[in-house]
């Protein structure tokens, strides 16, 4: 059954959409590319309250909605669409542990730096989170999210860590990432799998975002063979929308890689 | 200059029933690091400290990432043997214990009402000191909570049950790929185990040894016939003394596994003929035959 619709990922505005849900957001869009799948993003200050399990993005195909990378990808293989099907489970084993590093490394690390560092969030995150709002809602919404955010730091025991302690977390994650890669074209040697996009999606939109200042960006710099990933991966699967997706913003733009 | 380790106590055939504890033991057992373990056990540390604790001199290190961290430093490492590859995919599979396997092992002993109610608030009660006995299980179990919902509860999902569904197969398949992945070998990375078989280790001991009243998780596992013996294997050569006996890491405690079988085989051969000698003097002397006379064939 193929998929008949096309799909709609539905992401927060481009001036209000923070570097977290961003990279999570282009991780869907690369799968649903690789999967050659037709894909329109359509952004609305309020995704997160529309989504069914309040996270962004979602996609939006016929009459269903779903959110959230995992369900997404099964939802697609359900429709007859997979990118891991020539995967031994081993291989696949492997896949989701990676996918969890991703999750728990990269994506914590994002929350982190955008909400528990102080900086960040006074110049950048709440002004963003909260910029469709009119007073007082914005302040309260922006307070809310980053309280949120910082209990479930504690839950996980990342409140008594550091800046340099998550940048030096980041870059482990990045070490173990490119030494999976080694000098393959993909994660699992010549097709590419939803773990690739997972890492292109974080990795590229890290590369590409400006925040109060640049070293999440040169840890991930360091690593020539992901730098070239995600190039590559840009050529093959974006080239023709490049230029679409920028955002007139000078504080968050997102362009190609450097 | 002695390491002291504090950790919870131990039980069930386990040198300890925390997981992060038996984490940091199984580690220093398999890198052959010597440490004074010290368990927290009837001491007012059961509230006031975070547990694994390393003291080494002056400072303190704590969390079981830190510590094999420091181990490592210390030239006590069990992952030198390991390609880059290797050393990646460690970290990969440690995430993947952590995201999914995790959520469950703390609803099945702290938040599931049966097991809570008769195994493991028991036991957490029995082991702390008076007063501190009221408010130690509580704590956990609520810290538990909390940790599962801010997790893995999306806003909808703001009730546990509704997540219980959603953490126990995740946990199952968690388990399936541990099991996929560790196939037929003793350990995970070949023949000496390494950091990923120690949380491995950590993580699924207490569900085999443990006896829940309710365990669809340990039943599960159970099923899964590599990791049992996994379990079993390394509980057998690294801690074969019993739980109650805190004995350092010396490396004449670790057996030889070929050594052990053949100890245990002249046992019994010699347990065996000196049976046959037994039965051989009874037929000798029994007034049927003639101590000069051939038995019967």
């Amino acid at each position: 059954m193929s998929l008949a619709a096309e799909a709609f990922v539905s992401q927060i505005a481009e001036d209000q959409i923070l570097l977290s849900d961003s990279a999570s957001s282009l991780a869907v869009q690369t799968f649903l590319r690789m999967c050659g799948l037709p894909v329109q993003v359509s952004c609305c200050a309020n995704a997160e309250y529309m989504s069914p399990s309040g996270k962004v993005p979602f996609i939006h195909v016929g009459n269903q909605v779903v959110s959230e990378l995992g369900p997404i990808v099964q939802f697609i293989k359900a429709k007859g669409h997979s990118l891991s099907d020539g995967l031994d489970d081993v291989q696949r084993a492997e896949m989701k542990a990676y996918m969890e590093l991703v999750n728990n490394m990269l994506l914590t690390a994002e929350l982190y730096i955008q909400w528990c560092d102080d900086y960040t969030a006074t110049e950048i995150s709440r002004p963003r989170y909260s910029s469709p709002y009119s007073w007082p809602l914005n302040h309260i919404l922006a307070y809310q999210k980053q309280w949120e955010v910082r209990r479930k730091m504690n839950a996980i025991g990342w409140s008594g860590k550091n800046l340099e302690q998550v940048y030096e977390d980041v870059s482990q994650c990045c070490q173990a990432l490119s030494q999976r890669l080694g000098t393959q074209p993909y994660f699992f040697n010549k097709q590419p799998t939803e773990l690739d996009a997972l890492v292109f999606g974080h990795l590229f939109t890290i590369l590409t975002t400006q925040l109060t200042n640049d070293e999440l960006a040169e840890k991930v710099k360091s690593y020539t063979n992901l730098l070239s990933f995600c190039h590559r991966i840009e050529q093959t699967y974006f080239k023709e929308h490049d230029r679409e997706s920028q955002s007139g913003s000078s504080r968050h733009s997102k362009g190609s890689l450097p | 200059m002695k390491n002291l380790l504090l950790c919870w106590g131990g039980d069930w055939d386990l040198p300890s029933v925390h997981t992060d504890s038996l984490i940091v033991l199984a580690y220093a057992k398999f890198s052959g690091a010597k440490l004074a373990v010290k368990s927290i056990d009837w001491t007012w540390r059961t509230i006031t400290a975070s547990v694994p604790q390393l003291h080494y001199e002056a400072s303190t290190v704590t969390e079981p990432t830190q510590i094999l961290n420091f181990l490592r430093k210390q030239r006590f490492n069990a992952d030198y043997e390991l390609t880059a590859k290797q050393g990646a995919d460690t970290m990969a599979y440690i995430a993947l214990l952590e995201e999914k396997l995790r959520p469950a092992l703390l609803h099945t002993f702290w938040v599931d009402a049966d097991n809570y109610a008769n195994l493991t608030r028991p036991w957490f009660t029995s082991h702390s000191p008076f007063p501190l006995n009221f408010f130690v299980p509580g704590r956990q179990a609520s810290l538990a909570l909390s940790r599962i919902l801010l997790t893995k509860a999306e806003s909808p999902l703001l009730n546990i049950t509704e997540v219980e569904g959603k953490i126990y197969s995740e946990a199952k398949e968690c388990l399936n790929l541990l099991s996929h992945r560790l196939g037929n070998f003793h350990f995970f990375f070949g023949d000496t185990p390494t950091s990923l078989d120690a949380f491995v280790f950590g993580h699924i001991a207490p569900l085999i040894k443990a006896p829940l009243p309710s365990g669809q998780l340990q039943k599960h596992l159970n099923q899964l016939d590599n990791l049992c013996q996994f379990c079993n294997t390394i509980l057998k050569n690294y801690f074969n003394a019993s739980a109650e006996k805190r004995t350092d890491c010396s490396p004449t405690a670790i057996h030889d596994p070929v050594d052990a079988n053949l100890q245990k085989l002249t046992q019994l051969v010699n347990k065996e003929s000196n049976l046959i000698e037994k039965m051989d003097d009874n037929l000798r002397s029994s007034p049927q035959h003639r101590p000069n006379s051939t038995p019967p064939s």
